[in-house]
């Protein structure tokens, strides 16, 4: 390639942006342009940047999706809208890790039941309704924040974030710890009952986090729920936790946690600040 | 835009980082090779649609094949390669009016800087005005297959003839200019 010292003049360039200049002309132009960078550099501020913005945010989009996990572009071809998947992508729960370790105790703790031949439930019972609540709180990553820094990285409101995330952590554990809970001897009933408490707890976690952050929150809970199951396991039946009456009562505190953050977020005047 | 040029990391060098998952590099490469890319694209094809999409098909195949690409060569030219070919097979999808170069320079009403004319004749002057003496056809399958580098297949598709017309024109093109080239020769050394 030549290595010329001439560069293109300023209104050469411009008049070969707008379309001005003949064929030969342009032809010529761009052969030196092809192997002269400062020139290539010059045509920059030419162009409009509306153009080069819409190509860019295409372009960072499909990078930042060639990297999303494998789950989240499953669900993406199943129709969930693309920035849903890359908020999903953030999902640290999403990691396989956590995932197959949670399910892992939650089989052994089936097996454990089974094994006890009914005489026990409350391994499986203490431990498949925390499986989803955690799975929720460690969805916000390793530090111990109140979902403060979350949003600061997001366009989108906090209580969206939250419940995507909550929503996809519910899909991913609740099938697999119900298929478990079927094998389970005793009661039929007992397969699904542990989803209330189970369900309840979320809107209980997401209200303390509000005000102690997800750890602290899931910490709190699971120590509470221990407590009731082992309490329930001495000497009551062992489907109490699960039973009608114990139902209302966590159905009952869901409802407060709910409307907790519901007024939370209205006395703040900004939708998700609660949380 | 452009003029970052002190302590400016080569575009091999980025791509490496690009491969590697630098998002960064790829925006550096970007604001270094989208804006002339665009503007060429824009002297070929009028919808700024299309343009806009081969952009970014052009940037994500980079991205791809960054970790494949050899150093043996211009990332210039390489994305002109994949960009403009992109541009043909967008064009075949849907039926887009391209907009090939005016040729005519009276036409256009533009006088270049003197300066300009005379360096850029240096090298294309004679070949200039063979070129503008031939038959509009015959310009655009020059401009197709050897000014943007198509293959006799890719012009067919752009210019909408069958690829044995391109062959026959390009043929034909050749000698033309040949004779053109002699004859401006002759006339110089008289």
């Amino acid at each position: 390639m030549s290595t010329t010292t001439w560069h293109a003049d300023p209104n050469l360039l411009r008049a070969y942006v707008e379309g001005r200049l003949d064929a030969v002309l342009s032809a010529s132009l761009e052969r030196h342009v092809d192997a002269c960078a400062h020139c290539r550099s010059q045509i920059g501020p030419l162009v409009e940047v509306p153009v080069l913005e819409e190509a860019w945010s295409g372009i960072r989009t499909g990078i930042e999706s060639g990297r999303l996990p494998l789950l989240v572009r499953l669900a993406q071809r199943l129709g969930l809208p693309e920035p849903t998947g890359i908020l999903l992508a953030a999902t640290a729960s999403l990691r396989l890790t956590w995932l197959t370790g949670g399910l892992v105790t939650l089989c052994f703790v089936t097996l454990a039941s089974i094994l006890a031949d009914g005489a026990a439930l409350w391994p499986f019972l203490l431990v498949a309704p925390l499986v989803p609540v955690l799975g929720v709180a460690v969805s916000y990553g390793p530090a111990e924040e109140p979902f403060e820094a979350l949003t600061v990285t997001t366009p989108y409101g906090r209580a969206r974030l939250i419940m995507v995330r909550t929503l996809a952590v519910l899909t991913l554990t609740l099938p697999a710890a119900a298929l478990l809970g079927l094998t389970l001897p005793g009661p039929a009933w007992v397969a699904v009952a542990w989803l209330g408490p189970a369900l309840a707890m979320i809107p209980l976690l997401l209200a303390l986090a509000s005000l102690t952050g997800p750890r602290l929150a899931a910490s709190l809970l699971s120590l509470g729920w221990t407590g009731l199951v082992l309490f329930a396991a001495r000497d009551l039946p062992s489907t109490w936790p699960v039973e009608g009456t114990q139902q209302v009562a966590y159905l009952t505190l869901a409802v407060l946690a709910a409307a907790f953050l519901w007024v939370r977020s209205q006395r703040t005047q900004q939708i998700g600040v609660a949380l | 835009m452009g003029m970052e040029a002190p302590a400016e990391v080569e575009d091999a060098v980025l791509l490496r980082a690009a491969a590697d998952g630098d998002l960064g590099a790829v925006r550096v490469l970007y604001e270094r090779h989208a804006p002339w890319l665009t503007a060429r694209l824009m002297r070929r094809c009028n919808d700024r649609e299309v343009v806009v999409d081969v952009v970014q098909d052009t940037f994500l195949a980079m991205w791809q094949d960054a970790a494949t690409w050899r150093s043996d060569g211009e990332v210039a030219g390489w994305l002109w390669g994949i960009a403009f070919r992109r541009m043909v097979s967008r064009l075949r999808q849907r039926k887009q009016t391209v907009l090939m170069p005016e040729w005519d320079g009276a036409a256009t009403g533009l006088l270049p800087a003197a300066e300009d004319q005379v360096l850029l004749d240096v090298e294309y002057g004679d070949l200039g005005t063979a070129l503008r003496r031939l038959s509009p056809e015959f310009r655009a399958v020059v401009q197709a297959c050897v000014l943007d580098g198509l293959t006799t297949r890719e012009a067919s598709r752009l210019l909408g003839v069958r690829e044995n017309t391109v062959k026959t024109r390009l043929h034909r093109a050749k000698a033309q200019l040949r004779d053109s080239l002699a004859d401006l020769r002759l006339e110089g050394l008289t």
